[in-house]
């Protein structure tokens, strides 16, 4: 950092507002050159407004942006292009069936007589890739490569187009702890080569390890910019939440009773690739315990949740559910010992297009008290939506009659946690329950599934983030290539050495298992 | 809760005035057609395109023309009366294609098993003697009889999807072509010996003897007998009475009453919920326990039942002819309830009308080729202007509610502390974000 005066863009005062809602109210946010600047703030703070103002994409009522001191006008994202500020959405814009060269050229395609120079083209993004260390394979197409490499594919694009502000837009959603780690190791490169970048997100972690300084939105208003150095966790949470945020779970001792859900040797075949997503596991959770499944995505956890659930037939094994045989049970018939919190809210959990007190009824409208003869009794179905709208705080534009699409995400969950927990089922599955939610919401959700543990109900809880891991369960089974590798003490055991079983560099010897150790 | 839009911003009135603008646009643009063919041709001069213009809005109510040569205006039952029966089998395949659509699947086989209905209640009205059992009991066989094989011609494409995930559509166009074949076969081959009945006990007879075909009458051997012929007739109901010189029967009431059972079904049961979720959301019904393959095949053998009912109910008034030769073509009526229940947003209510709209223009293709020099299918063009109108109903909506990004920025109300997603993300949804699409069938809350 040369110089504290030195801001390379500056957005001052400025308002946007929506009918209704003032989505910005005199925000100021100012970048310097070669930092990287977090912006912090729950969803719906408005973040992403701020940003579609810097991108041209919105025209602020009030306000002006600068850059290296002088007023720029931004109409539209032609014009952030040319002041060379450049973004990664957090949905990408790639051409699926395109080449990753093709999707980094388009739109700034060198030419020659209205040809395409292409070797130009591959030497530069080639230059760029070696110098940042981001690994692409240029020739590949975008629908074949992962996640992550569509990211390195997306931040080659600003590259390529020469931009020097760079904007990530909760860049880390998608990825797993790896890439994430990458990704903070090439923003870091960024910086040291005087890049600025602007760092959207609402996870302290990353803020903490990458980023200089931060900038604190909530509800639309300006609530402060602090340097991380001189901050914490704790500090940062409270100025977003706007209150003390509980980050640590308050639990008592768990006492762990009957055994409820018991799988032994249960073995699932892969969509994806031809060996077994799930080889041969074996586990029990307990009544009054909080049992983890933790490992990096992708390695068996959501089939394993599929062929408990009945969502995915298994090819091997017995599960028992409360003292019954459920390995070739029906869904319904699952779902009568089983509560169930999907990993895709809006593929599984909700209906969007129906309305929230419709999907509070989801499996229960045809009891008894919800139907006679096969009409649905509206009248109970709004009662009871409206009972747990209120005991669960779910917030949504319309009440009982909106439509789930136009709710927020964390509303979304919780309309999805308040149904599962009132269905009040022996055994909850809460698969990565807290994605994407901000830390208000996360602090509810962890309150209310150690509730359910206390309440007696087993609860299997399958998630990636490692403090959740840590903080929330009883036991952690740590899941790698569909085994089951390792079965930990949150209390005895450290981060580091769950970071080990979860990346297979270490594995226990389990009784009933049958794997080589 | 005491917040419900506006009467502008619901739903339902957004549909309903999309579809009458739509309807409104078409007709306009029917005159315009009427009056450039006009000007191009030497015959018809400014009366016959001042005529065509008028007949077009509200041929309705054209009577005849007086000694001075001017078109008469008035209620006229022959008009009505057969627009109520032509809008009888157009209301059925509307609702068939309707509540296919409301569980997410397009019916594109209503031809099929329109024609499969048209088979078997024919074959029941025309092979069951009267003599032994009474016409009314015939009547109601072959109208159940056409229904099940519909369902069950239906129910093909529907097993296909649910269980090899073979498109809809592929799978109906496939079906409507072997139906067609089928049912040509059937009546060129079928023997059948029982038939008695009034006609049919004539001396003459014993030409006759073995087959479906008419050939009892010197030219009608392309056609099956009517079910006249076996005193198999829908009833009047006294509907005769108000509409006279008509073809209009009970039909029309069936219709009606299928279209409200229609709704209450889809609206206000525990089957209609599931049929629902299943089309709204397949992996979230799987996910509570709904069978979605089980509810695909139900949704398409009730959407089949209902498009061979329409047959049943046409072909059993009796007095209607059918041209076996249908390898070559498939039923126009069949397709047609595609734009009705466009047209009706597919509300089975909606349905209704919108059907005996589509009569009504039918019926102002008569009238044009009786009183002007005009050709009926030119109400075949409006049909098609109002159809594809009708796919702009999304514009249409979208203006009611200023533009579309607007329309997100306003949606979470004031009072809520924390705006909805789409607010905020307007980054994020730019591109994709799941149009507010015509698929979105939910009554305004009305029924929730």
């Amino acid at each position: 950092m040369d110089n504290s005066q030195d801001y390379v863009i500056e957005m001052l005062h400025i308002t946007k507002e929506f009918p209704g809602i003032k989505a910005n109210d005199d925000i100021t946010l100012q970048l310097r050159r070669g930092e990287i600047h977090a912006l912090l703030g729950e969803n719906g703070a408005g973040k992403s407004t701020l940003m579609s103002v810097l991108f041209g994409l919105y025209q602020p009522e009030q306000g002006e942006i600068r850059k290296n001191g002088e007023v720029v006008k931004i109409n539209n994202p032609n014009d952030a292009t040319r002041l060379n500020i450049g973004m990664v959405h957090q949905h990408f814009k790639l051409i699926e069936v395109f080449t990753v060269l093709d999707n980094i050229i388009l739109g700034a395609e060198t030419t020659k007589m209205g040809f395409i120079q292409k070797a130009e083209a591959r030497a530069k993004v080639q230059e760029l890739s070696e110098r940042y260390g981001l690994n692409v394979d240029l020739d590949a197409k975008v629908e074949d490569i992962t996640v992550g490499m569509q990211q390195r594919v997306e931040i080659l694009k600003m590259l390529y187009r020469d931009n020097e502000i760079l904007i990530f837009d909760e860049p880390t959603a998608v990825l797993t702890p790896q890439e994430i780690d990458e990704l903070m190791e090439i923003m870091r490169g960024f910086a040291r080569e005087g890049k600025s970048i602007l760092f959207i997100t609402h996870k302290l972690n990353e803020i903490m390890a990458v980023a200089d300084r931060v900038s604190v939105l909530r509800k639309g208003k300006y609530i402060g910019t602090v340097d991380v150095a001189s901050t914490n966790k704790q500090e940062l949470s409270n100025m977003m939440v706007g209150r003390p945020v509980q980050l640590v779970v308050d639990k008592e001792e768990a006492q762990p009773a009957d055994v409820i859900l018991e799988v032994e040797n249960l073995t699932v075949p892969s969509k994806l690739h031809h060996n077994d997503a799930v080889k041969n596991v074996s586990f029990k959770v307990r009544a009054g315990e909080i049992a983890c499944i933790a490992g990096i995505d992708g390695n068996g956890q959501t089939e394993l949740v599929y062929a408990l659930t009945g969502l995915e037939k298994s090819t091997g094994g017995k599960v028992t559910l409360c003292g019954q045989d459920i390995s070739k049970a029906s869904i319904h018939n699952r779902l009568e010992n089983i509560a169930h919190i999907p990993e895709d809210r809006h593929k599984h959990g909700l209906v969007l297009d129906f309305s929230l007190e419709q999907n509070m009824v989801l499996q229960r409208f045809r009891e008894k008290q919800f139907q006679t003869l096969g009409f649905i009794k509206n009248g109970a179905v709004r009662d009871y939506a409206n009972g747990l709208i209120d005991r669960f705080d779910v917030r949504s534009g319309q009440g009982a009659i909106t439509t789930a699409r136009s709710m927020s995400g964390g509303n979304q969950q919780k309309a999805i946690i308040a149904r599962e927990i009132d269905r009040e089922k022996p055994l909850m599955i809460a698969v990565q329950p807290t994605r994407g939610l901000d830390v208000g919401a996360i602090e509810y959700i962890h309150a209310q599934l150690v509730a359910q543990r206390d309440a007696g109900k087993a609860v299997l809880l399958v998630s990636l983030e490692l403090d959740e891991v840590m903080s929330l369960s009883d036991r952690i089974l740590v899941m790698y290539e569909g085994e089951i590798v390792g079965e930990l003490d949150p209390k005895t055991t450290s981060v580091q050495e769950l970071g080990l079983y979860m990346a297979g560099a270490k594995r226990m010897n389990l009784e009933g298992g049958n794997e080589n150790g | 809760m005491d917040n419900r839009s506006p009467l502008l911003k619901r739903d339902g009135t957004q549909k309903l005035l999309a579809s009458l603008i739509s309807i409104v646009i078409g007709l306009i643009f029917g005159s315009i057609l009427v009056a450039v063919v006009g000007l191009l041709s030497k015959d018809i001069g400014g009366k016959g395109i001042w005529d065509g213009i008028r007949l077009i809005f509200i041929g309705l109510f054209s009577k005849t023309r007086d000694t001075a040569g001017n078109l008469t205006w008035g209620f006229n039952s022959t008009n009505f009366g057969n627009m109520l029966f032509r809008a009888t089998p157009l209301i059925m395949t509307g609702l068939s294609v309707a509540v296919s659509q409301k569980t997410g699947l397009f019916n594109i086989g209503a031809p099929g098993q329109y024609l499969m209905g048209t088979l078997v209640s024919l074959m029941i009205a025309l092979g069951v003697p009267t003599t032994a059992i009474p016409p009314v009991i015939v009547w109601l066989l072959a109208f159940l009889g056409g229904m099940l094989a519909g369902a069950l011609w239906g129910a093909i494409p529907g097993m296909l999807k649910a269980f090899l995930n073979i498109n809809e559509v592929i799978a109906c166009i496939m079906t409507n072509w072997i139906a067609a074949v089928l049912v040509s076969w059937a009546f060129s081959a079928a023997k059948f010996s029982v038939v008695r009945g009034q006609y049919f006990n004539q001396t003459d007879w014993t030409n006759a003897s073995g087959t479906f075909q008419n050939i009892a009458e010197g030219t009608k051997s392309s056609y099956v007998y009517k079910t006249i012929w076996n005193n198999v007739a829908t009833p009047k109901l006294g509907l005769d009475k108000i509409f006279p010189n008509s073809q209009v029967n009970a039909g029309i009431l069936i219709a009606i009453l299928i279209a409200i059972a229609m709704f209450v079904l889809i609206n206000k049961t525990t089957f209609g919920f599931q049929l629902k979720a299943c089309g709204a959301n397949r992996h979230a019904a799987r996910y509570v326990g709904i069978k979605d393959k089980n509810n695909i095949v139900y949704s398409m053998a009730i959407a089949g039942a209902l498009a061979a009912g329409g047959a049943a109910l046409y072909t059993l008034a009796g007095n209607t002819e059918f041209s076996w030769n249908t390898y070559q073509k498939l039923p126009a009526i069949g397709f047609n309830g595609i734009p009705v229940a466009l047209l009706a947003t597919n509300n089975p209510i909606g349905v209704i009308f919108s059907g005996i709209f589509m009569a009504m223009l039918n019926i102002v293709g008569t009238q044009l080729t009786k009183f002007t020099a005009y050709n009926e299918y030119i109400t075949d063009v409006i049909i098609a202007a109002i159809v594809y109108l009708s796919a702009f109903a999304l514009v249409i909506r979208m203006m009611f509610n200023g533009s579309k990004k607007k329309a997100h920025a306003a949606e979470p109300a004031p009072a809520v502390a924390e705006p909805a997603e789409p607010a905020t993300e307007p980054i994020a949804d730019a591109g994709e974000d799941p149009a507010p699409d015509a698929a979105v069938e939910e009554e305004g809350g009305e029924n929730a």
